[in-house]
């Protein structure tokens, strides 16, 4: 039995050996050369090419650690003053706002970006800049649906769409973000009796993502489906013959044109109020925002450009743009997203 | 030596407290009462709905084929005896992407059967999901305890006239019960502390709820203390197992008297036979992985692959081996049945029925909690403020894993000491064998297969843990199921390929290690 505590004693130093030495290697990197750590909730392989066009330019090593944004929250906010953490990248609009009233973003000079970024896009007190966009929008059968049928999110409550609609759970942050914006809109009530319709005309049960949807209005099992844009975009631009398929059966349209526009959700970066690199930090930033980061977004994930005047070169997102954008607070979104939720659990949209 | 395994499961079962401590300590909130008016009754519903299907499938499967490949001979026995285990490393979720893409409107099956096969979804496809990847547990466990029957009481059924089934189902079974119940009850914590294969099926669970209460409404609190109804529901079936148990002590035999050999089946039964295995791996394996791999050829490969096997064959292996060891020593301490060391071994026990996110909040608490505490200590000695040493290291890490997995290694564990008997300690002791050779020439070959089970089972859980190895890795530090779910989830089921194909090819690394040990043990006196 010694033998076994002392393989066990073995064992627990070789494991807590193992990869902290990657942690001193990564210090030993910091001695030489000026790094930034990041974390991030984003996880596109457009990212990898970002950080390395980041590197590339600016000689600033990235250490990176990419998880759900609740718990990179969790994690910063636990380690508190100690958190190695320069810069907080969120994907959705409420965990960006959580992450501000949690206290974890220092405030910054984002003035100079004051000519590229719509104002929205970057947070009053300098907490935060926006850096890419997803858009909540609505697709249909281009058989079984005509066009101009359906032109707005209060149309999906109409009793014609009874049994027709797919969507995915609430669960979905994109779900909670888009019903967060009809309250922030039209009140807690409308956007509760908008949920409640909704969930009467569901074809179906929640299930699966988004291009499950999409591939449900080609499947034939139901007529309009709520998606995000780059799901559409990203099958549009994939080899598969079963997802042209899918895209050649369907249309994809953004939703209150005429109104308060489509459904906007934002992935953003702030730096963090403990940062150890700030100045690193800082430059991350600038970089996302810079017309390189913006084209590589654009053309490998999809995403809406948080500036408006980068070029970029996909067709698919080419021929979806322009189109009326949802300018609501990021702010606004966030505090209603508990709303959201409850609202979600009253209706029983699972 | 009782005390070390207290405290190493005491030290296993602690995150777990730290989040039972975040549940109690802060003050009222009106979400509970919100949940409770809603979804909360549905939540617990199609938890012990899907725990239901997991487990009863997962037993027919598990028991079903280790009593084929323990007591009867057919073509391909040797292979599946070892390849049968390896549905566990295939992450439930990733089943689940696979078996939904497949099956859902439009998908290939639901195609070729015009429209006829049902597809893989709610809670009765994620419990089936679940049997089909965790079936392994039952048949592990099983199949130790069928190797490991006296042949006395089956034969002695089939000379009072019972047929093969019946006996099997008289005596057999009876006997291997506690393993079973075992196996199940592994099964049924896994599939409650489930997140992606619930969330992508449409079964609204009660680990949705929680990880909803915490993403939606911002409210770990809320989370926690939904999180402590998970930890009942371990508790309880705790006890159920431990209650069974308990009833079939007195029918234990005393170690191999007279091994059992194996039958030979007739020239049909043993195709069926061997169909039935291969069937387990079909559905398991070779479709849903089939189906990634036949996606992947269009899409790139992932970068990273190989540093990422690298990273989960290390922290997987050496977690594994002190998870292992923490289950020997337990098993040892539950068998003294001390109050202290069974308190313990089910504090350690229950962090397997509770989501990793959950159990990394409770790292995460503790650790920064024992830094918080250690700080002025620290400063006054050194005049320096504590480096941040806890959480991001491996040891957060490490310490996350064996909170949730120390129950698969806990089990095996115990279920193979209860084959050493305490007539047959007795016995050594009279022939005056002192601990160390009692412990070696006498526990070891009996535990030995357990043991090595404990260590596959607690290797494969680490292998493809996802939700605490996010957020507690260091920097830069991918691991397969990290990269497996990334793609998966942002559905690109193409890319997800290459790194799920993976996993279980890492997992065979060891499990053919300790197949051929276990069949080199297992053979003895099994001729056919």
């Amino acid at each position: 039995m010694k033998n076994t505590l002392t393989l066990f004693a073995a064992t627990l130093a070789l494991a807590a050996c193992n990869p902290a030495s990657q942690t001193s290697d990564s210090a030993s990197a910091e001695s030489e050369g000026r790094v930034v750590n990041v974390y991030s909730a984003r996880h596109y392989s457009s990212d990898a090419v970002v950080y390395a066009a980041f590197t590339e330019a600016t000689g600033i090593e990235i250490n990176l650690i990419e998880a759900r944004g609740d718990q990179l929250i969790e994690r910063i906010r636990a380690d508190g003053e100690r958190s190695p953490a320069d810069v907080i990248v969120t994907v959705d609009a409420a965990r960006l706002h959580r992450a501000e009233e949690a206290g974890l973003f220092a405030q910054s000079d984002y003035s100079e970006f004051a000519d590229r970024l719509p104002d929205h896009l970057i947070h009053p007190q300098g907490y935060w800049v926006g850096v890419a966009q997803r858009s909540r929008v609505i697709a249909y059968s281009n058989e079984r649906v005509q066009d101009g049928e359906i032109t707005t999110y209060a149309d999906l409550a109409d009793e014609r769409w009874n049994g027709r609609i797919c969507v995915r759970s609430s669960g979905s942050v994109y779900n909670q973000s888009l019903l967060a914006s009809i309250v922030a809109h039209e009140g807690e009530e409308a956007a509760e009796a908008w949920a409640q319709a909704i969930v009467n005309n569901m074809a179906r049960a929640p299930q699966g993502g988004d291009r499950d949807q999409l591939r449900a209005i080609a499947a034939g099992e139901c007529d309009v489906a709520i998606t995000n844009h780059y799901y559409f975009a990203m099958m549009a631009n994939s080899n598969e013959p079963a997802d042209q398929a899918v895209v050649e059966q369907t249309t994809l349209f953004f939703p209150n044109q005429d109104t308060t526009g489509a459904h906007m959700n934002v992935s953003g970066a702030g730096i963090a109020l403990n940062a150890p690199h700030p100045d690193e930090a800082r430059e991350f930033i600038a970089f996302l925002v810079s017309d390189e980061a913006q084209r590589i977004f654009a053309e490998m994930t999809n995403e809406v450009p948080a500036v408006p005047t980068a070029q970029w070169d996909n067709a698919t997102l080419s021929a979806m743009m322009p189109f009326t954008q949802d300018d609501l607070e990021i702010a606004e979104l966030g505090a209603n997203n508990a709303v959201a939720q409850r609202i979600f659990d009253r209706v029983g949209w699972q | 030596m009782n005390i070390i395994a207290v405290l190493a499961a005491f030290i296993c079962g602690l995150p777990i407290l730290a989040v039972a401590a975040i549940a109690l300590g802060g003050g009222s909130t009106d979400y509970l009462r919100h949940l409770a008016e809603t979804r909360l009754p549905t939540y617990l519903f199609h938890s012990a709905y899907v725990g239901l299907v997991a487990s009863v499938t997962a037993a027919a499967i598990g028991t079903g084929l280790a009593w084929l490949t323990a007591r009867c001979e057919f073509p391909g026995r040797k292979f599946f005896t070892w390849a049968l285990i390896l549905p566990l490393a295939v992450p439930a979720y990733v089943a689940a992407y696979a078996w939904l893409d497949i099956s859902q409107a439009g998908g290939p099956l639901d195609r070729m059967s015009w429209g006829l096969f049902p597809t893989i979804r709610g809670t009765w496809g994620s419990g089936l999901m679940f049997a089909l990847v965790l079936y392994p547990y039952v048949y592990l466990l099983a199949r130790n305890a069928f190797t490991g029957q006296s042949a006395d009481a089956y034969d002695a059924a089939r000379t009072l006239g019972a047929s093969a089934f019946g006996a099997f189902w008289r005596t057999s079974l009876p006997m291997a019960r506690p393993a079973i119940a075992a196996g199940m009850a592994l099964v049924i914590m896994e599939a409650l502390a489930d997140y992606g294969t619930v969330a992508h099926l449409g079964s609204p669970t009660l680990s949705i709820g929680l990880i909803r209460a915490w993403s939606g409404a911002g409210s770990l609190l809320d989370a926690a203390r939904l999180s402590l109804i998970l930890v009942v529901f371990a508790l309880v079936i705790f006890g159920l197992e431990r209650h069974g148990r308990r009833r079939m002590q007195v029918q234990t035999s005393s170690g191999k008297q007279r091994p059992a050999r194996r039958f030979l089946l007739s020239p049909l039964q043993a195709g069926l036979a061997t169909l039935a295995a291969f069937m387990a791996l079909f559905l398991s394996m070779v479709l849903p992985l089939g189906r990634l791999a036949w996606r992947a050829l269009r899409e790139p490969v992932a970068n990273g692959l190989a540093q990422a096997s690298f990273n989960s064959l290390t922290v997987a292996g050496s977690a594994a081996v002190i998870a292992t060891l923490v289950g020997l020593t337990t098993a040892y301490a539950l068998r003294r049945k001390s109050v202290l060391g069974t308190a313990a071994a089910r504090l350690a026990g229950v962090g397997y029925a509770v989501p990793g996110a959950v159990a990394a909040v409770g790292v995460i608490a503790l650790l920064s909690g024992i830094q918080r505490w250690l700080d002025p200590t620290w400063e006054s000695l050194t005049g320096s403020v504590l480096p941040i040493l806890l959480t991001g290291t491996a040891a957060a890490l490490v310490l996350a894993y064996l909170s949730r997995f120390v129950a698969a290694a806990i089990s095996p564990c115990e279920t193979a000491l209860a084959r050493v008997t305490r007539s047959l300690d007795g016995a050594a002791k009279t022939l005056g064998a002192n601990t160390r050779r009692r412990l070696l020439a006498v526990h070891l070959p009996l535990i030995a297969p357990g043991v090595a089970s404990a260590l596959i089972l607690s290797f494969v859980e680490i292998l493809k843990e996802l939700p605490a190895t996010m957020i507690l890795r260091p920097f830069n530090f991918n691991t397969l199921a990290i990269i497996a779910h990334q793609y998966a989830s942002d559905e690109r089921l193409g890319e997800a390929a290459a790194p799920a194909l993976l996993i279980p090819l890492i997992a065979t690394l060891p499990m053919i290690f300790v197949a051929r040990y276990l069949s080199s043990s297992g053979e003895n006196g099994a001729r056919p």
